[in-house]
């Protein structure tokens, strides 16, 4: 029993990071219909540049990565300024291979900046472990399920009770309404650009002491947050979120009493053989198409 | 004789004899002879590159999958001809099949829904596949890499690698050949007229399931036979060659060469493979760039020439036609 609750309470940590990566994805999505396939690459070069921050400028770990925060704020609005507001015109599935292309670009120059070699970050929270029915958990596990929510918890008030929640949806339902109405869908993207890189930020924060620093820190994130979001479907916000605990939960079960080298592909299987029976997602409609 | 200079067919044989130059100039010392493995591995790359423009440029679906897939194929060309000890022939028969038959069942299941499935259902495969690569140690010999060796043709014929070169350049015309005939015949319209109009398409009777699927089992077919072609060419392979960065590299691309053109995937294929090679390399600060300017070119591209670098040379044409018409 007190292994099961440790596997569970493990899978919700990876799950927030998950959840945090998927969030990012459906955000941008939503606002400037792209799926985001470098969210990844970004959040791992933010990374890297809290790794720099706290390894050789020697800063506190927090305010490193509140350092982090800040550079993933600048590139999000960055990449929103110089590429994707000229994308207005470019086809859809153009897009994502813009964003494929921004992989090769941020591949490329990371290694340049930061090195080759594997880096290490330790945790926010270096010691202490808390012991709940028998099971262990850091309080660095603890931290990050908590604030994982929080964070959520956060985003979801902002975009259903404020007024800039409501411009947010406003735009992800139609942009060009929206504009009419006088939302300001620019300022709305570049916004979702650099809330998303933030929440890519955060995860990557979260995965590091896992793991070391490195160019392919955040492919397995990036992988499951993007299945995470075809579980969820890319109609609503909640959806890739709940998508990604059911993976973060189900992957380290599989691992567990499942297979350990297998697990993972396991789940792959059958979240793809689930979508052949609800191909739209956990919480997707089928959107009907006039002709 | 103006229609037989026009026809087609034969500029992709003349495209074949003038590259089929290459190793005779290598040897007669007008080039060195590194460029015969960068040239042949650019062709390779250009034919599974071919696969995913038909699969993208007509019907506007992204796999994420193509150097799963031909990494799938060169190992099991590698595993038959080495541990099996199979004749050559059969190898790349069974390697090109097996592999398609996978693609057409991952087809099955994500093509039912449109958009950007098939990219994600296919970066999970090929995850799947790259791990596979990792842990079957018998079949794909781990990490250390498998090896395997230059063709041998009909049993009797070893191939070196000049003959490897000029078997890879066979296979290229012939891959633009079927693909030219493809795209210009039935399939080739049904796919456009998708490309159009889905509704309407639908309404003139192509299914469009079907279609995308026969696309997408192109596009596998495609990424297979370069595999076995690269195993053989190469003659090793690694894991962490089939990894997400090859299949990037393959939508480079077309997208930097001109979607639904073969000339231009060939010539996005010299671009992003051979020039970093033949070029950058000696240059010793763009070197590392290479992979940078390769992303910043598929932005540009996509934004300011949509339709890619190989309608750069009309354009230029119809640019001095132009001038020289306006002096007058």
């Amino acid at each position: 029993m007190s292994t099961f609750i440790q596997v569970i309470l493990r899978s919700l940590e990876t799950g927030s990071i998950y959840a945090l990566a998927a969030l990012s994805i459906i955000i941008i999505f939503r606002t400037s219909n792209i799926v985001n396939f470098s969210q990844g690459a970004v959040a791992m070069f933010n990374t890297f540049v809290v790794t720099y921050l706290f390894n050789t400028m020697g800063i506190n770990i927090w305010l490193a990565a509140l350092g982090g925060i800040v550079s993933a704020i600048l590139i999000g609005i960055l990449i929103d300024l110089v590429v994707i507001r000229h994308t207005k015109k470019v086809h859809p599935e153009a897009k994502q291979i813009i964003t494929l292309g921004m992989i090769m670009i941020v591949l490329g120059i990371a290694p340049l900046i930061f090195g080759v070699d594997p880096l290490r970050l330790p945790r926010l929270i270096e010691q202490g472990n808390l012991s709940i029915l028998g099971a262990d958990i850091s309080y660095n596990g603890i931290f990050n399920i908590l604030f994982g929510l929080l964070v959520m918890g956060g985003l979801f008030v902002i975009l259903q009770k404020t007024k800039i929640g409501l411009a947010i949806r406003s735009t992800a339902s139609n942009e060009h309404t929206a504009k009419l109405m006088g939302v300001p869908t620019k300022t709305v993207t570049m916004g979702a650009w650099a809330v998303a890189g933030v929440l890519g930020v955060i995860s990557g924060v979260m995965t590091a002491p896992m793991t070391s620093v490195t160019l392919h820190i955040m492919d397995d994130v990036q992988l499951n947050a993007l299945i995470a979001v075809v579980l969820g479907g890319f109609q609503t916000f909640y959806g890739p979120v709940v998508g990604a605990y059911i993976i973060g939960v189900g992957r380290n079960l599989l691992l567990y009493y499942g297979s350990s080298v297998w697990g993972g592909q396991i789940l792959y299987i059958l979240i793809l053989v689930f979508l052949v029976f609800r191909p739209h997602g956990l919480f997707g409609k089928k959107i009907i198409k006039k002709v | 004789m103006k229609k037989i200079i026009k026809n087609p067919y034969l500029h992709f044989v003349l495209l074949g004899l003038i590259l089929a130059l290459v190793p005779t100039l290598a040897k007669m010392g007008l080039m060195k002879t590194s460029y015969l493995t960068t040239l042949g591995g650019t062709f390779i790359f250009a034919i599974a590159a071919l696969g995913l423009n038909i699969l993208l440029g007509y019907s506007g679906l992204i796999s994420l999958g193509t150097a799963g897939f031909m990494g799938f194929a060169a190992y099991l060309s590698a595993y038959f001809t080495a541990d099996l000890a199979l004749p050559f022939e059969l190898s790349i028969i069974l390697a090109v099949v097996i592999p398609t038959l996978l693609g057409i069942l991952v087809g099955l299941v994500s093509l039912k829904i449109e958009g950007i499935y098939l990219a994600i259902a296919t970066l999970a495969v090929s995850e799947i596949l790259k791990k596979t690569f990792e842990e079957f140690d018998f079949f794909t010999n781990g990490f250390s890499g498998k090896t395997a060796q230059y063709p041998t043709l009909l049993g009797t014929f070893e191939l070196d690698r000049a003959g490897t070169y000029y078997f890879v350049v066979a296979i290229l015309i012939l891959v633009m050949l079927l693909t030219y005939n493809l795209m210009n015949g039935r399939l080739g319209r049904a796919l456009n007229a998708m490309r159009g109009s889905e509704a309407a398409s639908q309404a003139m009777g192509v299914n469009l399931l079907n279609h995308r699927l026969i696309a997408f089992a192109l596009a596998t077919m495609y990424a297979a036979i370069a595999g076995v072609l690269y195993v053989h060419f190469v003659k090793y392979s690694y894991p962490t060659i089939w990894s997400l960065n090859l299949s990037l590299n393959f939508l480079a691309m077309i997208v930097i060469g001109g979607l639904r053109s073969i000339y231009g995937t060939l010539l996005g294929a010299f671009i992003v493979f051979a020039v970093p090679d033949l070029l950058l390399k000696q240059v010793p600060f763009f070197s590392d760039l290479s992979y940078v300017l390769n992303g910043i070119l598929i932005i540009v591209v996509i934004i300011f020439y949509p339709n890619g670098l190989v309608h750069m040379f009309t354009d230029l044409k119809r640019f001095i036609v132009k001038l020289v018409k306006g002096e007058k």
